[in-house]
């Protein structure tokens, strides 16, 4: 049997992997992703782990190195949009991607940010960064896109007076905040420890 | 392999255990996988590496020419195996590690225990 389900979940990374892991537990294994869709087959439930990976800063090579690295670990690995998007021909300037910046188009990245990684179950959570640097290293790059955009939304409303745009760059700066926080708190660990 | 290169190297100071471990692991050709079962045994199961955090290591340390890709690539999966420069990397953190035990066995006393 298998089960088709809508949902759209955009930044919200981890509530994302903790449905996929609801589903799992209940028997649902993830086939495919379309850009709202999940189709799940049926499995012995709780046979498999779910976790999202942010890789919209990595260059199109690097980003498949990455994934096929993923799928020699053994992993089952997906592409998945984190935006709503439809148009065909996109290119769009990322500047807070690795090496000052990348162009993503919809014939390379675009439409690709995220990698679904499934894990089969072995009783330990499944984490894809460990040790408290990278740690730190993958939460800036989950932070940068969201400063970025307040700031560009903060300089909109002072420049053209537009209050509308300054409430923008406020909620945007919220999960800038998030992270920032994390951030704070890996490297006081990092202090003392290395993992 | 420049003098100049490894004396820099050899200035850096400590490893990361995880570096020295994956260093290590590449001592005999092993791919990403390998590697992270070869690290979990030797340690018992304390140091668990996520796939991304090896991921990040390895590129970091082929880099710096520490390890390097081998063998066919075609349709297996990626090899890696140590360099001569980091198999003197690889020494020179044993001697320091070894200096550092004595130092630790010496103050705690005894053999060493948690």
């Amino acid at each position: 049997m298998s089960k088709k389900s809508y949902r759209f979940f955009g930044g919200l990374l981890q509530t994302q992997s903790n449905w996929l892991n609801k589903m799992a537990e209940k028997g649902h294994r993830l086939v495919r992703t379309g850009k709202m869709s999940y189709e799940f087959e049926d499995c012995e439930p709780g046979t498999y782990q779910y976790c999202i990976e942010f890789i919209a800063e990595k260059s199109q090579q690097s980003a498949q190195q990455y994934k096929q690295f993923l799928e020699d670990v053994g992993y089952k690995v997906f592409y998945k949009n984190i935006n709503l998007n439809y148009s065909i021909g996109k290119v769009r300037y990322r500047p807070w991607a690795e090496k000052g910046g990348r162009i993503a188009t919809n014939a390379t990245t675009f439409n690709k940010e995220l990698l679904i990684v499934e894990k089969r179950n072995d009783g330990k959570p499944f984490e894809l960064h460990t040790s408290y640097e990278d740690r730190i290293a993958y939460t800036k790059t989950l932070r940068n896109p969201w400063l970025l955009m307040a700031a560009l939304f903060l300089i909109l409303a002072i420049v053209q007076k537009l209050w509308p745009m300054g409430i923008i760059a406020v909620l945007l700066f919220i999960p800038v905040l998030l992270y920032q926080r994390e951030l704070a708190k890996l490297s006081k660990l990092a202090k003392t420890r290395e993992w | 392999m420049g003098g100049g290169c490894l004396h820099d190297s050899y200035k850096g100071g400590a490893l990361t255990e995880v570096m020295f471990y994956v260093l290590l692991a590449t001592f005999t050709p092993r791919h990403g996988y390998a590697i992270m079962q070869f690290i979990e045994e030797k340690t018992g199961g304390r140091l668990e590496l996520g796939a991304g955090t090896l991921y990040g290591a390895i590129n970091t340390l082929a880099k710096k020419n520490w390890i390097e890709p081998c063998g066919e690539d075609q349709g297996r999966k990626k090899e890696y195996r140590v360099t001569e420069l980091g198999r003197r990397i690889a020494e020179q953190e044993l001697q320091r590690l070894r200096g550092l035990t004595q130092v630790a066995g010496e103050i705690i006393g005894g053999n060493t225990h948690e």
